[in-house]
């Protein structure tokens, strides 16, 4: 824990940052995922098993980095996914399991009908949410 | 001598014909459509043992299954069995609207086909596996009204039933509780059912022959039942849930379908599923599972409860459809035409607002519908 400076919001707002700060995103894992996106500091790379997606059931690797060239690993993130032109989402909720701060993979994603998906990846940074999209189409 | 030099000219005409005939019927399917078409197969799929039944693929264990399927000792008043509504001349059904045993329950039988299949059991998909699912009619006051404590005293009182137990068990039926024994009756059941599989059928044999390019093949299946099929992966985009070589998803669709049982009852369909399996012993989360892995309890673990769950029912298969009359959850369509009609003009305004977008009306001709059940028929 860093020293605690009273009497100064940006101070507290470093603190709640600190343990964040430490952390830097693990960047060499980010390029070697085969799936690269990116919205102005938020970068993200994953990788799906299996790697072609189906209608089924895969698990989903995710890495994200926030803070453009500083990368830093985001707080939390968050996958989804659903099918907009049908009007709803996966019947399963993903479960995440950590694997370094930044670096996460994720079980339990079913996209149970072929057609256009959409898979949501929201990064969070404290309070701030940066939403990332990926279209995939599944073939019947 | 002449008569067969005939009967061979015939046969060479009859072969000239089938070439052409031929080269008109895969005309009418472009690639894009034998791909389509080629994805709701090869049938048999090959199945492996279910990890949460110990007793799964067991010839002893199907034996004994089926005994007790076909038991009135596993009802209270001893007057039927799973075979009186799983009925097998029916299809594993029994041919009426809902399904009748000591009272009439809410929902239509369904039939028991291909049952490893099954990511999800019941049409509200309130069981993860097919054990759960075959000790709910045991209990229920409506089916075979028994309690587990019954259950064991009559199996201990059967004498070829409680010998069998044994013998597939290992163990005396008074060594076990009586939750135990149940839960392995119901094992020993699912081993049974896992053994009915559904053959070819004609459109599988169409399939193959698509695959094969084997022209003589092709040309067998019939015209209607092509144009049928041209539908059913075209314009009517059934296979988005009628999806694959079992032509289902697996899972819970809302086609607007009403969903009251009786005037002030509703059946939450899906909501109502997911509620029950969440809190059931039997579930593979829980302590009956034989795999201590959990390795397919995955979609139990991750399963979403959401409103729009409330009148989902699960997309059922449609292999052998021309066998399991009367159709969807409660019976209420006769026929595979009344079930054409339901989706040529399904009424939108039944369609949850929020739900599901990509169905709508139809509007096909008489001749369509009439292909369309012409292709049904041949699953
Ligand atoms: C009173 C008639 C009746 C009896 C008796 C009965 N069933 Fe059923 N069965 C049904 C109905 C109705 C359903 C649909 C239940 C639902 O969706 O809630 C069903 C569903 C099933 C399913 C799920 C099939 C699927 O595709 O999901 C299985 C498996 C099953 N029954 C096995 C059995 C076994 C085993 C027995 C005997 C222990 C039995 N049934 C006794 C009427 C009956
Ligand atoms: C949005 C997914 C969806 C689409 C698209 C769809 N179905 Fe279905 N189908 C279902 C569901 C869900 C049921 C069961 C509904 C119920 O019982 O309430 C069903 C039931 C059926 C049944 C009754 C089977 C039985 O055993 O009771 C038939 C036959 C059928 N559909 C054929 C078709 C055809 C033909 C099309 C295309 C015109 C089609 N379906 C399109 C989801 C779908
Ligand atoms: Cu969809």
């Amino acid at each position: 824990m860093r020293h605690f400076l009273p009497g100064t919001l940006l101070c507290a707002s470093l603190i709640a940052a600190g343990p964040a700060l430490a952390d830097h995103c693990p960047s060499d894992t980010l390029s070697k995922l085969p799936e690269q996106l990116k919205d102005g500091g938020t970068a993200i790379a994953y990788q799906t098993n299996p790697a072609k997606i189906e209608v089924g059931k895969p698990s989903i690797e995710v890495v994200a980095c926030v803070d453009g060239d500083k990368h830093m690993a985001p707080s939390r993130i968050r996958v989804d996914a659903g099918m907009p032109m049908h009007g709803h989402g996966m019947n399963y909720t993903p479960s995440e399991r950590k694997i370094s701060p930044g670096h996460s993979s994720f079980d339990g994603m079913v996209f149970h009908m072929p057609g256009h998906w959409q898979i949501t990846f929201d990064v969070y940074e404290g309070d701030t949410r940066q939403r990332l999209t990926r279209k995939v189409s599944l073939k019947r | 001598m002449t008569l067969r030099r005939t009967a061979c000219a015939a046969l060479l005409a009859g072969a000239t014909l089938l070439v052409t005939g031929a080269a008109h019927s895969t005309e009418i399917f472009d690639e894009d459509e034998v791909a389509l078409i080629l994805s709701h197969g090869p049938w048999p799929v090959k199945t492996d043992p279910d990890p949460s039944n110990r007793m799964s693929g067991k010839p002893a264990a199907i034996a004994y299954g089926k005994i007790l399927f076909e038991s009135n000792d596993l009802s209270i008043d001893r007057q039927r069995s799973c075979a009186t509504c799983h009925q097998e001349a029916l299809g594993f059904g029994d041919g009426i609207a809902r399904g009748f045993g000591i009272a009439r329950v809410d929902r239509n039988t369904p039939p028991l086909f291909n049952m490893r299949l099954n990511r999800w059991f019941g049409w509200d998909g309130k069981s993860d596996n097919l054990w759960a699912q075959s000790i709910a009619p045991i209990l229920d006051a409506r089916e075979l009204g028994m309690t587990p404590e019954i259950l064991k005293a009559r199996l201990v009182e059967t004498p070829n039933l409680a010998d069998g137990y044994r013998d597939v068990f290992g163990a005396p039926l008074a060594t076990h509780d009586a939750e135990t024994a149940m839960v392995n009756v119901a094992k020993a059941l699912a081993a049974f059912q896992e053994t009915i599989v559904s053959g070819k059928s004609s459109f599988d044999r169409f399939r193959d022959a698509l695959a094969a390019e084997d022209k003589a093949g092709i040309d067998a299946y019939p015209d209607p039942a092509k144009r049928g099929l041209k539908l059913f992966v075209g314009k009517g985009r059934c296979d988005l849930c009628h999806f694959g070589a079992n032509f289902t998803n697996g899972e819970f669709h809302d086609i607007g379908m009403p969903h009251f049982p009786a005037p002030g009852r509703v059946d939450k369909g899906r909501y109502g599923g997911i509620q029950h399996l969440r809190k059931s012993r039997f579930n593979l989360l829980g302590p009956f599972n034989d795999d201590g892995l959990r390795a397919t309890a995955g979609f139990t673990r991750h399963v979403r409860l959401t409103p729009k769950n409330w009148g989902e029912f699960r997309v059922p298969s449609l292999r052998n459809a021309a066998l399991t009359a009367p159709y969807m959850h409660d019976g209420s369509k006769d026929t595979l035409a009344d079930v054409v009609n339901h989706y040529s003009e399904i009424p939108e305004e039944r369609l949850h607002q929020d739900g599901e977008k990509l169905l709508r009306p139809l509007h096909l001709s008489d001749a369509e519908k009439a292909d369309l059940v012409a292709f049904l028929r041949t699953l």
